[in-house]
């Protein structure tokens, strides 16, 4: 019965996108300063990375150095607005500012509270995808009709940091506790989950290890896709994805919806 | 008569893990009367009434509200009351006339009907010059008021709210439980919490006094005046010495007294007279004034300092 309970899938429905249209019109009051670093940034590492120190490294297995960098931005920031967003963000909705208390007044319960968070994360995370994309465009790093199948999966992508916040959001006693997550998961997943070089330089145990991040699947699966089409391996890494996020937003409901009603 | 109950409350027990907050509670609350939970800190009052308004789960027992069983029908219940909570809540991100747009659309008000009945609730709350300000440069009163405006924008049928006038200043306190008076007179059903006595015996139909998550007594307050005081209180203050010379004798003449530290309030009931005392006690410190909800309240749940 108990597990059953735990693997169910939620419903997004009216009061879910209700919460969703909440960040969205605070998203919009503030777009200036959201557009400044959901995109500034990431176009930023673009410049300073993939032309900058790009333009020493001649050959990346067949492609230039900002071919093989710009899928795994378009990763890292799916990743990290979302992630941000889901835990900073909600953090401050569950606590401070006491938003999803406010919320329950109403008649949207708990767990549409929670799906349209996760929804919104995800979509913030897509946004700024967008983003780095139209700025991708005016370098002519956007080539292919292909571009149209790897935003889905960077939205998924931005689904399983989405997930994964709100997980660390439940378990968080203050802001500081999110350093762990930062500097221990975040930080170390986007330096090392072949974003910035190929996996195979990674000493061997490393390399098999670095399967367990969610970005380097992220990263493998755009890459691919954004070079081969939908290729097997894409496919495969697509689908750690769904179970990943699947995983864990059962386990952020699970824990959130025990957070709001006691 | 079932219709006429708005709340149905029956041996309502919650815990916090082992600890009980509100233990076999049973009570009604009619339709159309304000209703005042009264109780020191931590006496469970806040909980009971997150409890009905379906923020705070059940640990057994049943809860009714409005017809409508709490633990299956919270949805509707929840689109048909209307919550004013402690910390008021207010949305820091957004401006006053946002934040009940945004508090509408969870109700699935529709936009147009939401702006209206918006309107409509800052001219009444006298927050309309301030509808364009962001919820955090108002002052605690206006953020109360803002909040007790949010909680109507649905046209409840119950209206719940929380200590509404701790932390206000004299005038903003009188101002809202003016607007209480209005809400009574159009028939709303009102449930508040509350440990500022007189306003509780001024304005609400009943009352309940609780403690440690039981019902101490429960009726209106000039009957439990009647019943548990008196019709009139004589309050001297003695030194030590004197006390117990003093308490034999208003026991001898058979007065009810309650003693905090030096000061003794002597009960005198409908057929004693409070001259009486005066004649007795040779205090210079001594009045007679009328009793108040305050003295039940001292009376049943005690005078000691509460922790929490």
């Amino acid at each position: 019965m108990k597990i059953k309970n735990f693997l169910v899938m939620p419903a997004v429905n009216s009061g879910a996108f209700r919460v969703w249209s909440r960040n969205f019109l605070y998203f919009r009051k503030t777009l200036l300063v959201s557009l400044f670093w959901i995109v500034l940034e990431p176009v930023i590492y673009l410049g300073a990375i993939g032309f900058g120190l790009g333009a020493f490294v001649s050959n990346m297995g067949g492609m230039s150095y900002i071919e093989f960098f710009f899928p795994a931005l378009l990763a890292s920031t799916a990743m990290m607005v979302a992630f941000f967003e889901a835990t900073y963000g909600n953090y401050t909705k569950l606590t401070h500012q006491k938003t999803y208390s406010t919320i329950m007044l109403t008649r949207v319960g708990p767990e549409e509270i929670v799906a349209g968070e996760l929804l919104w994360a995800a979509s913030k995370g897509f946004f700024g995808v967008m983003g780095v994309t139209v700025v991708a465009l005016f370098f002519g790093l956007v080539d292919s009709y292909r571009i149209f199948l790897a935003l889905p999966i960077l939205f998924l992508l931005s689904g399983v940091f989405s997930c994964l916040g709100m997980i660390f959001t439940s378990i968080a006693r203050n802001y500081d506790s999110f350093i762990y997550s930062t500097s221990g998961l975040i930080v170390p997943m986007s330096l090392l989950s072949g974003t910035y070089f190929p996996l195979e330089h990674l000493p061997d145990g490393l390399r098999y290890a670095a399967y367990v991040f969610p970005l380097t699947h992220g990263v493998a699966a755009v890459r691919g896709v954004l070079q081969f089409g939908l290729t097997r391996e894409v496919l495969i890494h697509t689908a750690v994805l769904v179970i990943v996020t699947w995983v864990c937003m059962n386990i952020s409901f699970y824990r959130i919806r025990a957070k709001l009603l006691k | 008569m079932i219709n006429n109950v708005a709340i149905e409350i029956k041996d309502l027990t919650k815990k916090y893990d082992d600890k009980v907050v509100v233990d076999r509670l049973n009570l009604e609350i009619f339709k159309g009367e304000c209703f005042g939970l009264l109780g020191p800190n931590g006496a469970g009052k806040s909980t009971t009434m997150k409890m009905m308004y379906c923020s705070a789960l059940l640990t057994s027992g049943e809860l009714y509200v409005l017809g409508l069983n709490v633990k299956k029908n919270y949805r509707e219940i929840k689109s048909r009351i209307g919550v004013v909570p402690q910390e008021d809540g207010l949305d820091p991100d957004f401006t006053v006339l946002e934040n009940l747009l945004v508090y509408s659309s969870y109700h699935n008000i529709p936009k147009s009907e939401a702006d209206l009945r918006a309107q409509a609730l800052l001219r009444l709350m006298k927050l309309e010059e301030y509808q364009d300000r962001s919820v955090e440069t108002l002052s605690g009163g206006m953020k109360r008021r803002l909040a007790i405006a949010r909680g109507l924008i649905n046209s409840p049928e119950v209206v719940f709210m929380d200590e509404p006038t701790t932390g206000l200043d004299p005038q903003a306190r009188l101002w809202i439980w003016d607007f209480f008076r209005h809400l009574k007179s159009e028939n709303n059903t009102l449930v508040l919490t509350t440990h500022y006595m007189e306003e509780a015996e001024q304005m609400c139909d009943r009352v309940a006094i609780i403690d440690q998550g039981k019902i101490l007594t429960v009726g209106k307050p000039q009957d439990l005046i009647k019943e548990l005081i008196g019709k009139e209180v004589v309050e001297f203050s003695t030194n030590p010495v004197d006390l117990n010379y003093y308490l034999g004798r208003l026991r001898a003449e058979g007065f009810a007294y309650q003693v905090i530290k030096d000061t003794v309030s002597v009960l005198v009931k409908e057929n004693q007279e409070g001259r009486r005392v005066i004649d007795l006690i040779a205090s210079d410190k001594i009045f007679i004034r009328k009793p108040t909800l305050n003295d039940v309240f001292l009376k049943l749940a005690g005078h000691q300092l509460r922790d929490e």
